[in-house]
């Protein structure tokens, strides 16, 4: 079986202002890759995944998907692409259903038609659990929910790659169970996950590979066991709560 | 000639710059257009008019009077009905502002009637000349008031710790808290700071142009451009861009006709929001 | 719907509303749909008109086509001003759209030889009402059935995603950008259609009267207060402000704006979904 790079980030800077936020940052992932980056707040995390999904230009360096620059390409087109994302403070349409929050996704995301992009979100929707709910708007489901709802809208988008910015925070250890074995299944299904977490028993147990940053630079890199062997990481991450 | 021109455009700059800086100060701070803004130009306009006409008072001493009045109504307006929806969608705040300045604008104009007043003391004609250059007292005096007050304003968001604490919402709402700052308290002063400053310059204003109810709107425009221009939420680039709209605005009117001043403004207001959005020095909230 | 009372009161305060109901609509479908407030919306209105009394006063042109022009007109220069102003905030577009609506107003006045400028254009003079009541109707047909449209298609839900959360839209591959501007060139087309018939409607066109910025006021508030963002909103909001107005203009000519400026507040701070909104939200609970 080949590696294939699916996502390449290259010697990648943002600067605000005088504010450097990313340090020439070089990540690679392969298709099928779970790839945990972890790090102190204000790293630079999640920055790094507003430049890879076209929010901010960078002010230097490039990021490659399957080969092809991203430079300059709108999110929109990124997304069409194959890369999808969640926020870390949810965004879900609020005065719409459920269900055409996910339609959204997969009729803009993958270019299905009103009727097409219905089946698809009501499949992806049991997917993730929110089939019974899909007529319900979300300021009327639980916080786990909204988490599943901008998961699924991702997913609907018919990405190669998924971008999840602290998609477990604030869940119950069964809750994270449930998502750890959602994600698991995406994996399954061929999706590259990049994700993003705090809460490092779980982005540990289910990531074949770790990146760490602090201060906007990738100062680890390795298998789970490795990162938490490494005494830079333990340094920047002293007083950092395991969970 | 041209210069004379180019003078008097300095000279009315820099009262423009002094009424758009509380307009920057509030969207910097609070991230709210505030529509309201041109009725807070008006009452200081007015408040130095009653109690020029009124007391004869000289317009220059209302000026704190102007401060006050607005730095508390402005105050208490954000801190009791604008402050409910400062987490709503942005739409909510222009909608709320601009029926706020319905209100106001349309009270002030049944309470005083539309007409056009001056305020001219005895001195307002006077001028005096450099080389050949014609400079009116009055023209100088307000320049100088205006300059004055956004250079206060800003050494005071530089140097008090509340102009810092002030600086630090702007920045970074949690950032603030997590400093002991208290966000919706900040907000009132901020915008009571920007109502009052505006009223200063407006009454600087009634000193070289007419006062009447109606006339927020037009000076809502010229803020919007000078802040455009200068950056939104950037208050130095306030000035620049007051001095800029004075100079176009004088060149436009003696070489072009009056009328034109509003189309030319458009074209350089549109051209600007194509190719630099963030205003000339760039630092524009976008 | 065939006029109960075909006196000529009735005929011409029914026109009158099928006009704001047109026009409210049309605000709605950009600023209900996308969340982007547009302060200048009258700005197609005048355009619309404009653009048809000259073309029927300089060219001879018959009316149906020159209307027709004229709003193409208007849907083209709303996307040549979308363009710089819609990648940016929302506040930026509302307010360089009221600018836009004061410069338009300006050149109407500049170029007087082909606009009559402050003298006003006169066009050919047709008074059968009855057709201009049936072509008011017309337009509020076209209004909702394209807000029907919004509301059911691929097309309308993008718009919703955009007001509800552009960035997110943005990342889920909608191209917010085109959608907005597309949204714009739309509701501006239906304006300027409704500002051609009114043209010939009156007859008589003043640029003060066809750029005024109450007529974007009172677009705002009907489709507010009726709900933006829903079929009814601008019906509900349009006919209940326009029974109000009758019954309060004769008494209260300015007073009434300080209402509505209290009816703005009050939507602002206690309806935010308008009539609608309330009624949906009964249903809902039960």
């Amino acid at each position: 079986m080949f590696t294939i790079e699916i996502l390449k980030i290259y010697k990648v800077k943002k600067n605000f202002g005088e504010l450097m936020a990313l340090n020439s940052v070089e990540v690679t992932l392969n298709q099928g890759d779970i790839l945990g980056m972890i790090g102190p707040n204000g790293s630079g995390k999640t920055t790094l995944f507003n430049g890879i999904s076209g929010i901010y230009s960078l002010t230097s360096g490039e990021i490659f998907y399957k080969g092809e620059s991203l430079k300059n390409k709108s999110p929109h087109v990124i997304c069409r692409l194959g890369i999808a994302r969640t926020f870390q403070i949810v965004q879900p349409f609020s005065q719409m259903t459920i269900l055409d929050n996910v339609m959204i996704g997969a009729m803009y995301g993958q270019g299905l038609s009103l009727p097409q992009g219905r089946d698809k979100a009501e499949e992806i929707l049991r997917f993730v659990g929110l089939g019974e709910k899909i007529h319900l708007t979300p300021n009327e489901v639980t916080t786990e929910d909204r988490r599943r709802l901008e998961l699924a809208r991702a997913l609907a988008t018919d990405p190669e790659v998924i971008l999840l910015d602290e998609i477990m925070a604030g869940l119950t250890p069964t809750e994270i169970d449930e998502a750890l074995h959602l994600l698991r299944r995406i994996n399954q299904k061929g999706i590259t996950i990049f994700m993003v977490e705090h809460i490092m028993k779980a982005v540990m147990s289910i990531s074949n590979r770790i990146i760490v940053l602090n201060y906007g630079e990738k100062i680890a890199e390795g298998t789970p066991k490795e990162v938490a062997e490494n005494p830079e990481v333990i340094k920047a991450y002293l007083g950092e709560r395991y969970v | 000639m041209l210069t004379q021109v180019l003078i008097n455009g300095i000279l009315i700059g820099g009262i423009y710059a002094s009424f758009a800086v509380g307009f920057s100060l509030i969207f910097g701070v609070l991230r709210i257009v505030n529509i309201l803004h041109g009725e807070f130009i008006m009452l200081g306009a007015f408040i130095t008019y009653w109690l020029f006409k009124l007391y004869g008072i000289d317009p220059f001493l209302s000026i704190p009077v102007s401060f006050v009045i607005l730095f508390i109504f402005g105050f208490l307006i954000q801190r009791y009905i604008i402050n409910r929806i400062i987490e709503a969608p942005e739409i909510m705040s222009l909608l709320l502002t601009f029926g706020l300045s319905l209100i106001i604008s349309n009270l002030a104009l049944t309470v005083w009637k539309g007409d056009y007043r001056l305020v001219n003391p005895e001195y307002a004609g006077a001028n005096f000349k450099i080389l050949s250059f014609t400079i009116p007292y009055v023209r100088l005096a307000t320049f100088s008031f205006a300059l004055a007050a956004v250079g206060a304003l800003y050494l005071f968001l530089q140097r008090t710790d509340l102009g810092r604490a002030i600086k630090a919402t702007s920045q970074n709402k949690i950032g603030a808290r997590i400093q002991g700052v208290r966000p919706s308290m900040i907000y009132a002063v901020t915008f009571g700071l920007g109502a009052a400053i505006t009223a200063v310059s407006g009454s600087l204003i009634s000193l070289s142009f007419s006062v009447f109810p109606s006339m927020g709107g037009d000076y809502l425009l010229f803020s919007f451009f000078i802040v455009v221009l200068g950056g939104l939420g950037h208050i130095p680039g306030a000035l620049a861009g007051g001095l800029i709209l004075g100079i176009l605005q004088s060149l436009s009117t003696n070489f072009l006709g009056a009328g034109m001043t509003y189309i030319l403004v458009f074209i350089v207001l549109y051209v600007v929001l194509i190719v630099r959005p963030a205003g000339i020095f760039g630092k524009g909230l976008v | 719907m065939a006029p109960l009372k075909a006196s000529g009161y009735w005929l011409r305060f029914l026109t009158f509303i099928f006009m704001w109901i047109g026009l409210a609509g049309s605000l709605n479908l950009l600023t209900g749909y996308t969340g982007y407030l547009d302060f200048g919306h009258v700005a197609f209105f005048g355009i619309g008109a404009y653009i048809t009394g000259i073309l029927m006063v300089h060219l001879g042109m018959p009316f149906f086509p020159a209307m027709f022009i004229g709003a193409i007109l208007a849907a083209v220069m709303a996307v040549i001003v979308g363009i710089p102003t819609m990648r940016l905030r929302g506040a930026y577009f509302a307010i360089a759209m009221l600018a836009f609506a004061e410069a338009m107003k300006h050149v109407v006045l500049e170029f007087d030889r082909f606009t009559g400028g402050g003298n006003g254009l006169s066009l050919p003079i047709y008074t059968n009402y009855l057709f201009f009541y049936y072509i008011m109707f017309s337009t509020v047909i076209l209004t909702i059935g394209v807000t029907y449209w919004f509301e059911k298609s691929k097309f309308g839900k993008a718009l919703m995603a955009i007001r509800e959360a552009e960035l997110a839209a943005e990342v889920s591959g909608v191209n917010t950008f085109r959608c907005k501007l597309v949204a714009f060139g739309i509701s501006a087309f239906i304006a300027g259609i409704i500002g051609g018939i009114y043209a010939y409607w009156m007859t008589f066109l003043y640029p003060g009267d066809a750029f005024s910025v109450l007529i974007t006021m009172r677009m705002i508030i009907m489709a507010f207060l009726g709900g933006a963002g829903t079929l009814l909103g601008p019906i509900i909001g349009a006919s209940f402000l326009a029974a109000v107005e009758e019954v309060l203009w004769a008494e209260f000519k300015y007073s009434y704006l300080i209402i509505v400026g209290f009816v703005v507040v009050f939507v602002v701070l206690v309806l935010p979904r308008g009539i609608v909104g309330l009624v949906k939200e009964k249903a809902r609970v039960k």
